[in-house]
């Protein structure tokens, strides 16, 4: 093929037709391509006409060869990658169609907070709209706190290191049986500017130590929520109010809540509140060993020496306290079988009770 | 305690009409809840839950005290003749002051009768015990659970000279009827004569004087001791018997002529015995004193009004004597009642006999502004949530360990952290002795078992205080210990395996915005472990949210520099000395994202892969200045022996 007689820039255009038809990607770019190439007007084969008709005669024929082999040839090419594009779009618009969602896409991984400080977590929101805040005390406490201040006398039973555990090394300090203690650091912390705050209520989340053996329904170790407000005026039926909002919110409306006497050394009056038992409804069942009720906490009117031991008048002031167990509450939620399930951490246990929310 | 329905309708008929159900219910609504329900020898047994405070509620006759109260029923008058008594046949001194300020007793001389009557063998099935066909012990029984009061027999031939209640003597021992020789301290109330002890008060009689085939004549013990001694005395010993546990939680004084007379009779009626006399050493104590109750006490404990007039009588049929002044009424507590001190203890038998479900319901207004929940509570809410969403599971384990785990992680994190102070005297075994100095065992061993349990990829955080030892006790600190192990990936087509590696952690404690990384520790098979106080974190800020900075609306630019440098090159220097001559508001960021080491580089080198972005604030930059600072970092990066990857 002869090009010498065609200019530089006819030249370019077909040195640069295979780069250029390689790059074509897409049936939009090879039009384009085919536009510039062989269009009716403006393209190099249009310009390639106009050249030859201007041409003299004795060169026409060799230029109207060179000119013919080289569209042919652009022709050709552009026909073959048309082909090609088509093909690979058929193909894609096939593989999509053939694609199988169910294959497994990378997930990210799940984790769970443990159900047990999800649950008290719930807790501190259903009392936060109260305006109760939350309070936290050491696990390692002192007699004083742990049982001096919430009027348990020295001579208590609950005190006998049968049921207690006690430090080496220093002679009053313990692991605090309840989370009862932080109600005096918090009532001695906060009673020289009671007047002021117009009285205390907080939530006290955390673990608490007994004597226990570890079996299916003990731990040494386990979780209550302490619940104490302080003001002017507060009796009973404000502890029954709080109470019968908070077992609704926790366990929806419908929830019985039944308040029953007790005893407590820090509270006077003192009760114990049930629920009815959500297994079977109140007719009687395994979990509620067929009274249809399960108690969920104790509670009362905070004592007198308990306020007076902590700087609080109470001839001034009165308050309810209450304590939840967690543990207990969760089994019962959850009907979960046995209590060493929560400090034993499967996984698959967590994952399946702790959730994320 | 064990309540055979039968035998509580003898004490109150009225209780008949009640089903079970709703004496249970009952029972419940004067703070007595009902654990179970069961058939003995085919009557109904309940066990009712008593709570500390209520040892008068101990027997059928207490318990039908309380539910003939609430009720308004009769109980029925105790059917025993009362014992004329005479001069003493035995002198006996009380010398324990108020811990013990009433003996009665009497001496009988045992017979021939027809034995334990089938009624009353029937009621001791039901609660539990068999009867040994010999009246002092199944007498003594039988009206302990009837009526609550705990009676002694000793062979009156082995007892010598006189009875005497005293303290004990140190250095006094007593072998007491289950065999064991007891060591007594002054602080234990004892029963003496001539030779000796021969009981200790309240808790159990003593081996020689016991009652056995052969006695002959027997001395009856119906006494009232102290119940903080009792349970002392019990405690120190070890010694826990139905008397201990009745005294213990306060028996009823004026019982004491009631219960010799009751167990007398038995003797008599059941055993043939025949009476020598009966007599009393000191007199029942006086009612204690009146406690005063207010109508406005009522009122601001249930925010409704109770008249005075409603409650004298609820206070009466529970055997208070009140009287009504013009300051209120002034109530005396009935001998068996040890539980009323104050003003609200009145208010609340008030309430009790009323029923807790009279009292109204409501919300106490809000005085004050609330508080902001605590930042700490907050924070490690929020970081429990967020450790959970990246992919970690939390623990609660207990927070005691072994002495050895704990000693081990102690010289692994190279902290110098004394046991003693952190022991426990009394742990439920060795391995719960120590207040742990580190999340990390405890998570390690969880690891371990779920790695057992078929886990592929573990990743477990727990939040919880750690103790160190100061010389004023255990000091606590709140501390986060996460651990990560397993294979990560190789479970989807798209995202290839590989191991869990020590940077995985390093990058969550950055990723937390820990300023100091913590070591990353090995925790053996696989298990990477880091733990850090929560004070290291940084707290959320006052502001609700930060303050503004702007930032670059203009293009970025990204470049790579590959770099040969040392095996043993740092990182940090090599990247600080690049960045200190780059423009440092034009650099956004600065990275090595991938490093190569192969025997095809040069002895002793590795490939570092540079990724520098920069983007001006105000303009576009170009291609020149961007190749100039390229060329800069470079020439620094030359200065620490690094080269262009040819
Ligand atoms: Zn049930």
């Amino acid at each position: 093929m002869e090009l010498s007689l065609l200019p530089q820039e006819l030249r370019d255009a077909y040195e640069a037709f295979q780069a250029a038809l390689d790059a074509c990607g897409d049936l939009d770019a090879l039009m384009r391509l085919k536009g510039a190439y062989i269009g009716r007007e403006g393209s190099h084969a249009a310009r390639m006409m106009d050249l030859l008709k201007a041409a003299p005669k004795e060169q026409k024929r060799e230029l109207g060869a060179s000119i013919n082999a080289l569209k042919g040839k652009w022709e050709e090419g552009l026909r073959i990658r048309q082909a090609e594009l088509e093909d690979a779009r058929k193909r894609q618009a096939s593989l999509a169609q053939a694609w199988d969602p169910e294959l497994p896409p990378p997930t990210p991984a799940k984790g769970a907070m443990h159900p047990l400080n999800r649950l008290m977590d719930r807790m501190v929101e259903v009392f936060r709209p109260l305006g109760y805040h939350v309070e936290e005390g050491p696990e390692v406490e002192t007699e004083a706190h742990n049982f001096d201040g919430l009027n348990i006398p020295a001579d208590h039973p609950a005190r006998g290191s049968a049921d207690t555990f006690y430090l080496k090394e220093h002679g009053d300090l313990l692991l605090r049986t309840h989370t009862s203690p932080v109600q005096v650091r918090v009532m001695q912390r906060l009673a020289p500017t009671i007047e002021a705050r117009g009285g205390i209520r907080f939530l006290a989340p955390g673990r608490v130590y007994r004597k226990d053996e570890i079996d299916p329904t003990h731990s040494p170790m386990f979780h209550q929520v302490e619940g104490l407000l302080v003001g002017k005026g507060i009796g009973m039926h404000h502890l029954k109010g709080t109470l019968d909002y908070a077992m609704k919110a926790l366990f929806g409306p419908k929830a019985e809540v039944r308040f029953r006497p007790s005893y407590f050394p820090f509270t006077e009056p003192s009760c114990e509140v049930d629920v009815r038992c959500p297994l079977c409804g109140g007719d009687g069942c395994r979990v509620c060993k067929g009274s249809g009720w399960v108690e969920l906490l104790g509670a009362g009117l905070v004592h007198p020496n308990v306020l007076r031991f902590s700087g609080i008048d109470p001839e001034v002031w009165s308050g309810f306290a209450f304590g939840i167990g967690v543990e207990r509450t969760a089994m019962m939620v959850s009907q979960t079988p046995d209590l060493r399930l929560f400090f034993e951490n499967d996984t698959r246990f967590l994952a399946a009770m702790g959730g994320l929310d | 305690m064990l309540i055979e329905i039968k035998a509580l309708v003898q004490e109150l008929p009225a209780v008949a009409n009640l089903s079970v159900t709703e004496l249970c219910e009952l029972s419940a609504a004067l703070g007595f809840p009902v654990d179970g329900v069961s058939q003995e020898g085919g009557e109904t047994v309940i066990e009712v839950d008593v709570t500390a405070n209520r040892g008068d509620v101990l027997s059928h006759r207490g318990f039908a005290r309380d539910l003939a109260a609430r009720v308004d029923g009769k109980l029925e008058p105790l059917a025993c003749p009362t014992l004329e008594e005479g001069a003493p046949l035995m002198p006996i001194h009380l010398r324990a002051g108020a811990a013990c300020p009433v003996y009665s007793t009497a001496v009988l001389d045992l017979g021939e009768g027809p034995g334990t009557p089938e009624e009353a063998r029937r009621f001791l099935a039901s609660m539990g015990t068999n009867a040994k066909g010999f009246a002092p012990v199944d007498g003594s029984n039988e009206l302990l659970f009837r009526y609550g009061h705990p009676t002694h027999a000793f062979d009156a031939d082995r007892l010598k000279g006189c009875l005497i209640v005293r303290w004990a003597e140190e250095g006094e021992t007593l072998l007491t009827l289950d065999g064991v020789e007891r060591k007594l301290s002054p602080k234990d109330l004892l029963i003496a004569d001539d030779s000796g002890p021969v009981a200790l008060a309240g808790v159990m009689g003593g081996d020689s004087t016991k009652v056995t085939p052969e006695t002959r004549r027997v001395l009856l013990e119906s006494a009232w001791f102290d119940a903080r001694s009792v349970r002392a005395t019990a405690h120190r010993h070890g010694l826990h018997s139905d008397a201990s546990y009745r005294f213990g939680r306060g028996a009823d004084p004026a019982m004491a002529r009631t219960g010799r007379d009751l167990l007398a009779r038995r003797l008599m009626d059941w055993g043939g015995a025949v009476l020598h006399g009966a007599w009393t050493a000191g007199e029942v104590p006086e009612a204690s004193a009146a406690i005063r109750l207010t109508e406005g006490t009522l009122n601001r404990l249930t925010g409704s009004p109770i008249s005075l007039e409603e409650a004298k009588p609820l206070l009466e049929r529970l055997g208070f004597v009140v009287s009504q002044g013009a300051d209120g009424l002034w109530a005396h507590p009935p001998t068996w009642r040890h539980d009323m001190e104050i003003e609200v203890d009145l208010a609340e038998e008030v309430l009790r006999m009323r029923g807790y479900d009279t009292i109204p319901m409501a919300l106490p207004p809000l005085q004050g502004h609330p508080e902001p929940l605590s930042a700490n509570y907050a924070q490690r809410k929020n970081l429990a949530l967020r450790l959970a969403h990246l992919g970690f599971h939390q623990t609660v384990t207990l927070g005691f360990v072994s002495p050895e785990i704990d000693a081990e992680f102690m010289s692994v994190l190279g902290v110098d952290n004394p046991q003693g102070g952190r022991t426990l005297v009394n742990p439920l075994g060795v391995e719960y002795s120590v207040m742990r100095g580190s999340l990390l065992p405890s998570l390690r061993s969880t690891a371990e078992y779920n790695l057992r349990q078929g886990a592929r990829e573990l990743r477990l955080f727990e939040i919880s205080p750690v103790y160190f030892s100061t010389p004023k006790g255990p000091q606590e600190t709140l501390k986060l210990g996460i651990v990560w192990s397993g294979t990560l990936g190789g479970e989807s087509y798209l995202s290839p395996a590989r191991p869990v590696r020590s940077a995985d952690l390093v990058g969550i404690a950055r990723d937390l915005g820990l300023e100091v990384l913590p070591q990353v520790h090995e925790l053996g098979d696989g298990v990477f472990g880091i733990e850090f106080p929560l004070g290291e974190l940084g707290r959320p800020q006052d502001r609700i949210i930060p303050a503004f900075q702007a930032f670059s609306r203009f293009p970025a630019v990204e470049r790579d520099l590959s770099l040969l440098v040392a095996m043993e090159q740092s990182y940090a220097a090599l990247r600080d000395a690049m960045t200190q001559v780059l423009p440092k508001d034009t650099l956004q960021s600065l990275a090595c994202v991938d490093v190569f080491r192969h025997k095809s580089l040069p002895q002793g080198r590795q490939a570092w892969l540079m990724r520098f972005r920069f983007q001006h604030m105000e303009r576009t930059l170009t291609g020149a200045e961007v190749d100039g600072w390229i060329a800069k970092a470079l020439e620094a990066a030359r200065t620490h022996g690094a080269e262009l990857r040819g």
